[in-house]
């Protein structure tokens, strides 16, 4: 196809968007409800340009052989501004949309000519994300998630013209509705009026209280995405950085969650093997990732019984950290405070879970996202980049690559088969590297044999999915034994509570740089890891002991009739 | 008037023995030209959507001053099931949604009773009462349950319509049309003017494309016009010249050729016009696109400042900005011409919004 663009020729093969064609001939045009990983709706407007003399949107709108695009003239620029004028005044602080414009690289414009108009304060009402109606400009970047990838549709349009609102029909809160709390919305919101519930304040007054000894733990994805917040290429792994960050702010301990979920996998592996046994509760469903675990009591009750009695890993570690580090250290368990980095904003609420404590102590205090991690960091006025490497703290520092893979779609799999093999065989696979159970493809099943037993397995990912594998299952009962579900695109490295770089090609960059980083751990099963071995001998004695059920192992309910769900 | 003829389902009983591609080539011979807004070729549309699932007739009629399609319901609804029924066989329809606007729901019953007549899928459906719902696939989105927004186009209905099917979707003037087609007399040039505002006879009238400006104000008993309203979304004109009323001249004029038309003294003042146009669109879109949303909101609190004082010079700068700037980005229609009121208003009567400005 020819086009003109700005009176210059090109030949284009492939059809592309207007957008995309400029982009491709190095031309820039501002945007801002168009997302790379979404469909354009065309809904701010911002990128129209002329096309043969006429404005049109350009994100939405198919170059066709013979356009005359123009994407500057005086027109055009009085035209953005106007747009600006009008989604700028909303911002009920100027300084707020001045960062906006910024953030966006939008053109600048003196001086807003409007007053806010929207009055609806911040809804709160949940653990994990928080509405705040005034930044909002519609975009619906967050309802194309909830709706098109997570089925939840916890959020939608309300009401018509100026009164349109993005939030729940009735104007019900968050809290009433079926938000599972993946985060998804947050990760696309480009004003931050949806976003995760902040915890950093509380970090910073808890950090300064003398009486508490205040100790952190990072989850495996956290190291090769935290860079990106400072600028740093997608997959560039930063885990030394991080720890050597951590200890400046004033944490006692830095602890690996990737030792958690070394632990995760022992005591699942274990539970898949009795399972198998006794052919009862088939398949199991792994129960890691908590905005999964929503969505089953929400929607899926039937199957609670399926879904694997583990602690995710961070909540693990937590109960260790309180019940087995504390007596090691003759701290009292009431004065530790654990402060989990996540990828996760669903974190947040699992946290907060009654089930997820001991003794009526929580195993986890706080959980901050990558992102609040990253304004943390720079609340400390901490130079990321040039800092010097540190290690994990230890003991629960150690982890093995089958922590480690935990990260991406498709590890807690990988890994369980690994040390499962072990528990039916006495034998390592041979085979570590389980190429069937990677790759981005949203519903993977695959088959792997473990001595004379064949096991099924399903790798899912995104809760659009979960819905179609378990619709199957409910006809189909006995498709599989075993059943990895992450409610997040690839698993936590394209979580919720990642940076807001997160796009489709960030998070294939991303899992690149874990499965390298995992060849080059010594040790590669859950099982081999020695601090793991010592945890057993000295503390918790087997797997599924009755000291782990206590710490490790936790309980699930049906929320489908329950008004508030998880709020 | 021709929309009024008691035709018995004769020209119903001639289709029955035509085929389809005969009856597309009737219509799209005689000149039909679709009554919905958009003077499309109704035998064209038909061709291009051949063979369709669905048939829509759309009765939302929401255009401020357009009331025809209550007038044909209330005194010759069947011509419509009739025009349906050869509509359906033209374009292979297998079912038809009447889509009445809520404030028609009274006519339902009456529709229904007709429709036994010919034993075809056809039902009535009553919408929720809004603007919107009357552009094409605003309309298909309210048919499938979702919320009443515009989408994409392309692809047209014709393409992908209701649940994806191919969909023809016709104004109930264009299909109560239908008819007459067969008949000798049939005119292609007539349509329904709904006339309002200040005049002595408001009402429908059957008229002809292109009559004089001046012998459709004194037939109303219009005695001191200043300008005329192409409904809301059509512009305005002066009354001063004696030009005739085709889709072409008012185009030129830089308006668009809307049958609503309403008729304004010189006791009444333009921008006050223009305020309570602003003000219906601010509450009939559907939301989605921020110069249409945001731009006729700001529109109208600029419009609310003239209650108590003059603009400031700036403001009235923002004035003509948005008047220019809200079609350009927006996704249909309904916001692209949103400010056409306005855009006229202040081509032709400058002068009364400069004697509001400090
Ligand atoms: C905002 C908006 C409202 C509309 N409302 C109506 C309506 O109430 N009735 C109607 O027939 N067409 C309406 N239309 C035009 C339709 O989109 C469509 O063009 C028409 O129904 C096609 O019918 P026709 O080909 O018979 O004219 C509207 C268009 C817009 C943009
Ligand atoms: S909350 Fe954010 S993502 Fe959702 S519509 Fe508003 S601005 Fe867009
Ligand atoms: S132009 Fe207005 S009515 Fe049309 S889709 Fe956009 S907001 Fe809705
Ligand atoms: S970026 Fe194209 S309309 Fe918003």
């Amino acid at each position: 196809m020819k086009i003109t663009i700005n009176n210059k020729t090109y030949n284009i093969k492939k059809e592309l968007t207007i957008l995309e064609a400029c982009k491709l001939s190095g031309i820039k045009i501002p945007t801002l409800c168009y997302h790379p990983d979404l469909i354009p709706e065309g809904r701010c407007g911002i990128c129209a340009v002329l096309v043969n003399g006429k404005f049109m949107t350009s994100c939405n709108n198919k170059i066709k052989d013979g356009m005359n695009i123009v994407t500057t003239s005086k027109e055009i620029l009085e035209y953005r501004k106007s747009i600006i004028q009008l989604i700028g005044c909303n911002f009920e602080k100027e300084e707020e949309f001045r960062k906006w414009l910024q953030l966006e690289n939008l053109p600048d414009v003196k001086e807003l000519k409007f007053k806010p108009q929207k009055s609806e304060k911040i809804d709160n009402s949940c653990h994990d994300i928080v509405m705040d109606f005034e930044k909002c400009i519609q975009c619906g970047r967050c309802i194309q998630k909830c709706r098109n990838l997570q089925t939840v549709n916890a959020i939608s349009y309300s009401k018509r013209a100026n009164a349109t609102r993005v939030g729940k029909a009735l104007d019900k809160k968050l809290a009433y509705t079926d938000c599972v709390g993946c985060g998804q919305c947050t990760l696309v919101c480009p004003t931050g009026a949806i976003r995760e519930k902040e915890n950093i304040e509380d970090i910073k007054k808890i950090l300064k209280d003398k009486s508490k000894y205040v100790v952190v733990q990072t989850a495996p994805s956290v190291r090769v995405s935290l860079g990106e917040e400072f600028g740093m290429p997608a997959g560039t792994i930063v885990t030394r950085k991080m720890v050597s960050a951590l200890r400046k702010i004033g944490f006692k301990k830095v602890f690996d969650t990737d030792f958690g979920a070394d632990l995760t996998i022992i005591e699942e592996a274990t539970e898949l093997v009795e399972r198998l046994k006794k052919k009862k509760n088939l398949p199991l469903i792994t129960s890691c990732c908590p905005a999964w675990v929503n969505f089953a009591e929400t929607f899926y009750p039937e199957f609670i019984k399926n879904l694997s009695s583990c602690k995710s890993p961070h909540q693990m570690l937590g109960a260790i950290i309180k019940n087995y580090f504390a007596k090691e250290e003759k701290i009292d368990p009431k004065n530790i405070v654990v402060v989990s980095i996540m990828p996760c904003t669903a974190k947040k609420y699992e946290s907060c879970r009654k089930e997820m404590e001991v003794n009526n102590n929580k195993d986890v205090d706080y959980v901050l996202t990558i992102r609040e991690f990253a304004k943390l960091i720079k609340n400390f006025n901490i130079d990321f980049v040039n800092l010097k490497e540190e290690k994990f703290d230890n003991p629960l520092g150690e982890s093995s690559g089958a922590g480690a893979i935990f990260a991406a779609s498709g590890g807690v799999m990988e890994s369980a088969i690994r040390t499962a093999h072990f528990l039916l065989t006495n034998k390592e696979l041979k085979n570590i590297e389980f190429v069937e159970a990677r790759g981005s493809s949203g519903i993977k099943s695959t088959k792997v044999k473990i001595g004379n037993t064949v096991l099924r397995l399903g790798i899912i990912h995104t809760l659009k999915n979960a819905r179609t594998i378990l619709e199957e299952l409910k006809v189909h009962k006995n498709k599989y034994d075993f059943i990895e579900i992450m409610a997040c695109p690839s698993g936590c490295i394209g979580g919720g509570g990642q940076p807001k770089t997160t796009t489709g090609e960030t998070i294939k960059k991303r899992i690149a740089a874990i499965y390298k980083h995992e060849k080059t751990l010594k040790f590669r099963q859950s099982h081999n890891n020695p601090q793991i071995q010592k945890l057993y001998k000295e503390f918790l004695g087997s797997p599924a002991s009755k000291i782990s059920h206590k710490l490790l192992h936790t309980s699930y309910s049906d929320k489908s009739k329950c008004s508030i769900k998880h709020g | 008037m021709q929309i009024l003829t008691k035709n018995n389902f004769n020209s119903w009983k001639i289709a029955q023995n035509l085929t389809p591609k005969n009856i597309i080539k009737k219509v799209s011979d005689s000149g039909l030209r679709g009554r919905g807004g958009a003077n499309f070729l109704t035998g064209k549309k038909w061709e291009l959507s051949y063979p369709a699932q669905y048939l829509i007739v759309n009765s939302d009629e929401s255009e401020p001053g357009r009331f025809k399609d209550k007038f044909i319901l209330e005194k010759n609804p069947e011509l419509v099931i009739e025009g349906i029924a050869i509509a359906m066989r033209a374009t292979n329809a297998k079912t038809t949604y009447i889509y009445l606007r809520e404030e028609y729901k009274e006519y339902k019953k009456s529709l229904e009773k007709i429709v036994k007549k010919i034993n075809l899928n056809v039902s009535v459906i009553v919408g929720a009462g809004s603007y919107i719902c009357g552009e094409e696939t605003a309309i298909l989105n309210s048919l499938e349950g979702l919320r009443p927004e515009s989408r994409k186009k392309p692809p047209y209905p014709s393409e992908f319509g209701l649940f994806g099917k191919k969909t023809v979707i016709n104004n109930l003037e264009t299909i109560a049309r239908i008819p007459l087609v067969f008949s000798d007399s049939f005119d292609k040039d007539l349509l329904l003017f709904s006339i309002s505002g200040d005049v002595e006879k408001p009402g429908v009238y059957e008229l002809k494309e292109g009559i004089k400006l001046f012998e459709l104000l004194s037939l109303v008993g219009s005695h001191d016009s200043k300008a005329i309203f192409f409904g809301a979304s059509g512009g305005c004109i002066k009354t001063d010249k004696n030009i005739s009323l085709s889709y072409e001249n008012i185009n030129k004029m830089g308006g668009f050729f809307e049958t609503g038309i309403i008729v304004v003294d010189k006791s009444k003042s333009i921008p006050d016009m223009c305020r309570s146009i602003i003000q219906f669109f601010n509450e009939e879109n559907c939301g989605k696109c921020v110069p249409c949303r945001e731009g006729n909101f700001r529109l109208l609190q600029l419009f609310q400042v003239i209650l108590k004082r003059r603009w400031k010079k700036e403001e009235f700068e923002i004035i003509k900005n948005l008047a220019l700037h809200i079609p350009y980005g927006s996704q249909c229609a309904l916001g692209e011409s949103s400010t056409l009121h306005l855009q006229t208003a202040l081509k032709y009567f400058k002068n009364e919004f400069d004697s509001l400005i400090f």
